[in-house]
Formats: structure tokens, sequence, C-alpha cells
């Protein structure tokens, strides 16, 4: 059965606006700079996505700055109520993502919205979309920010859509960061590459939300498939006019062509999702570009990462986070659940545990930071099943209180990281090193019960009776709420 | 006097003057094509005056030297194989 959905991005925007969580501009801005800043300030305030229907020099194109970067709209892409509360939505996205065995592969469609136009030769010009200069001090214009990639391997049926960032470099090239770690790397640098063949790929832009949530989110199963699951039907997909690759028929722009093997030009720097403008101008992986195709009336999107919140940010610690759930519950963990902060840039997690045996947190610190997840993150907080894993100040509590200054912080030295890491080394960067640290928020089990401190709280020190007796009476005393 | 910028990697006060070499450089002409990159053969000067074009000067991390340099376009180069 299908769930209520938005078939593409352009519904969505929308549902937001009906709701308060987006705005129409219709005054003219400037793809350069005006554009990013006006994203950038509606994440920092965690206001509306923008839709701007007028963008100096390319009459025609609208754009969409900050589609899901709050959890408002997070819920208003899943079809839920605006107003449902973290644990609600990440209950949803369970409940639809955890039976692998449902997905279904893609509906193919021959009629698709995202080939209305068709352009290729000379007239597949890059620089007729209005990719925005995002920060000043970029090296370039970003075209892919809120997009994501699609590639098949070379010698299997496997797929990958996944979110990697794309600079323009000129009307037929783009360069972009592929690390080695990701899907699409592990197919370009092991196969493609050392074989000298190009590697075919189509960037979807602007596609529909749950399309955009599966691609970043890191599932064992085909991103195509995932979104089956997040939709509850198969997701339509067209093939693309110069290759046999697949893509969402509902995306707005659709950029077709090929990675060159073994030729590097330099990309970045760009203001990245850490909040940093890290990774230095470096040599990076070139995307030469054969067609584009997209709508009538093309709507081009743009993510501004930089402090929180933008979209990355918040989809990609979310779906982090509830994909190490789902690992640690199938490996019998007893959790109580996985929270990645957002505000962390999703570089911090907090996991529930009811402490049921000895070295239970580091446990979950080995099997979440030696998974396929774990370059992505390098702090994770174990904290006592009586701690609300969503509420910042019980955390920032249990950390300074239970956390044991010595016993407690469990360090890795030589993980795998990416280069964007702030803290890292100019080598640790080159290398895709980085440290891992556990906190470790349980009072440990040797313990004798009456060592073991007591919480001082409202719900934990006084009679049910009294607390219901002044909760009734809250108001009677004078207090307001 | 048309306007360009780049990157280095290394401190303005290293960046080699009146040689020949190889960069990336992108135009600033406003419209569609501002930021539109290109390889080139080129030469720089940090006297504002000594080429004919214009060349802002950006470190790796986005960082804009404030005053220009001059340069002087030899050739326009490409890295990309023939066909792609």
């Amino acid at each position: 059965m299908a769930y209520k959905y938005y078939r593409d991005n352009r519904a969505f925007i929308e549902a937001c606006v009906k709701t308060g969580d987006a705005v129409v501009v219709n005054e003219e801005v400037d793809w350069d700079l005006e554009m990013g800043a006006i994203v950038r300030r509606t994440c920092e305030k965690k206001g509306p996505a923008v839709l701007f229907n007028n963008i100096k020099d390319y009459p025609g194109f609208k754009c969409v700055g900050a589609p899901i970067a709050t959890y408002r709209r997070l819920a208003i892409a899943l079809g839920m109520d605006p107003n449902s509360k973290v644990p609600e939505v990440s209950a949803e996205y369970l409940k639809r993502t955890s039976d692998e065995s449902k997905a279904v592969p893609p509906k193919v469609v021959t009629k698709a919205p995202c080939q209305e136009v068709v352009l290729t030769g000379d007239d597949a010009n890059i620089m007729n979309l209005p990719a925005p200069m995002v920060h000043d001090g970029d090296g370039g214009r970003y075209i892919g920010t809120w997009q994501f990639v699609v590639a098949n391997d070379l010698d299997t049926p496997a797929i990958n859509w996944g979110m990697y960032r794309q600079m323009l470099f000129d009307e037929k090239t783009m360069v972009g960061p592929v690390l080695p770690f990701s899907d699409m790397g592990k197919m370009w640098h092991n196969k493609y590459q050392p074989k000298n063949i190009p590697m075919p790929f189509a960037m979807v832009v602007n596609p529909d939300p749950l399309s955009a949530i599966a691609s970043c989110a890191p599932a064992s199963i085909p991103e195509d498939a995932f979104t089956s699951l997040l939709m509850g039907e198969p997701v339509e997909v067209t093939k693309c006019v110069t290759s046999d690759l697949m893509v969402p028929a509902h995306a707005e722009i659709i950029i077709e062509g090929v990675l060159v093997p073994n030729v590097t030009i330099d990309e970045a720097p760009f203001g990245e999702y850490t909040g940093y403008r890290t990774s230095p101008r470096e040599p990076r992986t070139v995307y030469r570009v054969k067609a584009i195709t997209m709508r009538k009336d093309p709507i081009m999107a743009m993510s501004n990462m930089g402090i929180p919140t933008d979209e990355g940010q918040l989809l990609r610690s979310f779906s982090l986070g509830l994909e190490m759930d789902k690992l640690l519950r199938s490996q019998g963990i007893p959790i109580t659940g996985v929270y990645m902060l957002p505000e962390s840039t999703h570089h911090l997690t907090v996991v529930g545990v009811k402490p049921a045996y000895a070295n239970i947190a580091t446990q979950i610190g080995q099997l979440v930071f030696g998974s396929k997840l774990g370059p992505w993150f390098h702090m994770v907080v174990v904290v006592d099943e009586k701690t609300d894993i969503y509420d910042k100040d019980e955390l920032i509590h249990a950390l300074s209180t239970k956390c044991h200054p010595v016993n407690g912080i469990r360090i890795e030295k030589h993980g795998v990281g990416t280069p964007l890491n702030p803290f890292a080394s100019p080598a640790e960067r080159k290398l895709g090193s980085a440290p891992k640290v556990l906190f470790d928020c349980t009072f440990p089990l040797d313990w004798a019960a009456s060592d073991i401190p007591i919480k001082v709280s409202f719900n934990n020190v006084y009679p049910k009776e009294i607390q219901e007796k002044v909760i009734s009476k809250w108001k009677t005393y004078g207090f307001k709420d | 006097m048309a306007e360009w910028d780049t990157y280095i990697n290394i401190d303005f006060t290293d960046m080699p003057e009146e040689t020949e070499r190889v960069a990336i450089i992108r135009d600033l002409t406003p419209g569609k094509y501002k930021y539109r990159s290109t390889y080139a053969r080129i030469v720089v000067s940090k006297d504002a005056a000594k080429y004919p074009e214009k060349l802002w000067v950006r470190l790796g991390r986005g960082q804009l030297i404030p005053t220009p340099c001059s340069m002087k376009i030899l050739e326009f180069t490409s890295v990309i194989p023939q066909g792609l």
C-alpha cells in the first residue's frame, strides 16, 4: 500500500508553502551569492524553504533552496503532520524501512516529465542552468548540492544513488570529490578508473523528496528499492537518453555524461556540511556532460551547507542514526534508540542502552565505528535506558556527570574518516584517517547498588502520588504552564 | 582589461612571478558565464599595471588577497582527452 508522498519536489514545496514551511520569492534574485545568502540565513534561523521564481540571467528557471532543512519538512516529505516529534518521524522511517524484503524494483516508464526537454551536443551546456555561487570564496558555482548521482557498477548489476557534490568548471565539465570509501567511489576507483573506462553517470537535480532521502541513506539495498520502502510502491524511473542508467522520472533536471578516467581538475574550496571550508583546492574527479534533459519549466535546487542546520546535516544525521539503530538491534544489543544530532553535523551520535552486561558501550562503539557507516562520524555517546536521547539537556547532564574522564572515554586513534573533518591534521585529511571517541555514560555494573548515585529529578525522587498531586494542582499554585 | 581570478595553495609571498606556468583561471565577466574556468598558460606579476589582464588571487580556502595582480595569457589549454 502506498504511503502519502509527493511524486515530485514541486508538489512537496507547494505543500510546504501551505503549512508555512516554504516561502515564494517573486522578486528578482541574483544567482551570484544573493540566493546563497538567503538560503544560508534561513538555514541558520531554522526558517522555511524558499522558492525563487525570478533568477537574474536565467528567465524561465526557478530554484528551490533548503528543501528539507527542518524536521517539520522531513515530516511533510514523509506525508506526516509537520508537528510530529522527532521520535515519531524516526519511528515512521524505521517502520517503513526495517523489513527490506518488502522492497520492490523501480517501475520503468517511457514518458517522463524529466525528459520534456532534451538537449545534446553543444546545446547540452551546463552554464545555461542557474547554478548558484553559493558562498563567497567557493572554488566555483556548485551545480550539485541538492541532487544525486546515479551510477552502475562495471561488472555487477549494482547501482548507486549518492549525493556527491559537483562544481561547475565550464560548459561541459563538472568536478567533484568521489571519496574512495563511498559506494560510487568503490565502483570508480576500484573498477572503471584502473581499466581506463569512462563511467556513465546521471545527475538527478531536484529529485522528489523521498528519492533524495533514499540517496542520503546508507542502506544495504539499492537506493531505488529503498525509495520503494519509503513510498510504499515502486519509484517511477526512466532510461537516460545517452546510457542505460535509470533516473527518477519526476525529477526536474537530469545531467548525463561520463566520469573521465585518470584525469583530475582542481575543485573546491567549498563551504561544507561541517560548517567550515576545510578541504583545500585539490585535484578531483571530472564529470563530462553529454546531455541535459529537463522539464519545460525546470526548477533548480540548492542546499547551502554551513553551520547547522541544512538538509545534508539533517538527513544524514537522521538516516545514519537510524541505520545504526537497525545495525545494533540486528546484533541483539538492547538499545532504546539512536539519535544523531543534526547540530553535530552528523559527527556525534547518542545511543540509549540497557546496560545488560559489562563493556556494552565498548561493543556499541566497535560495531558502529567498524561498520560501513563509521567513516562519517567520530563521536558516540552511550547513555542508559532512562536518559532521553533526544533531550540535549539530559545528554549534557549525563555526559558531564556519568562519563568518567579516564575510564569512560575510549579512543581509537586510527579510524577511517573523511578529508573534511575540520579538527583533522593536514596529514589525516590527506589519508582519510580519523580518530574515534566513545563516551560511556553508564555507571559500571560492578558497583554495589548502594554506591550508585541517585538521580535527583522530579520524576525520580518523589512518590508517584506526590508527582500527580503537584502536576494536577500546578496552575492552582499560580504557574502558567 | 578583463578580470580573472585564480587559487593558489601556497603563501601569496611565494607565488611565482614572471615565469610561464599553467593555471586554472576563472572569468569574472558578469553574466551567465561568470566563474567559467579554464586552463591557461600565463605569466603573472604582482604589479597590477604590468600586464593587460587583471588577476585576483585567492588562497586555498578562498581567502581573497585584497590587491590584484596582472596577468598575460599566452594560450588556453585543456586537460580533457579528445572525444570526451
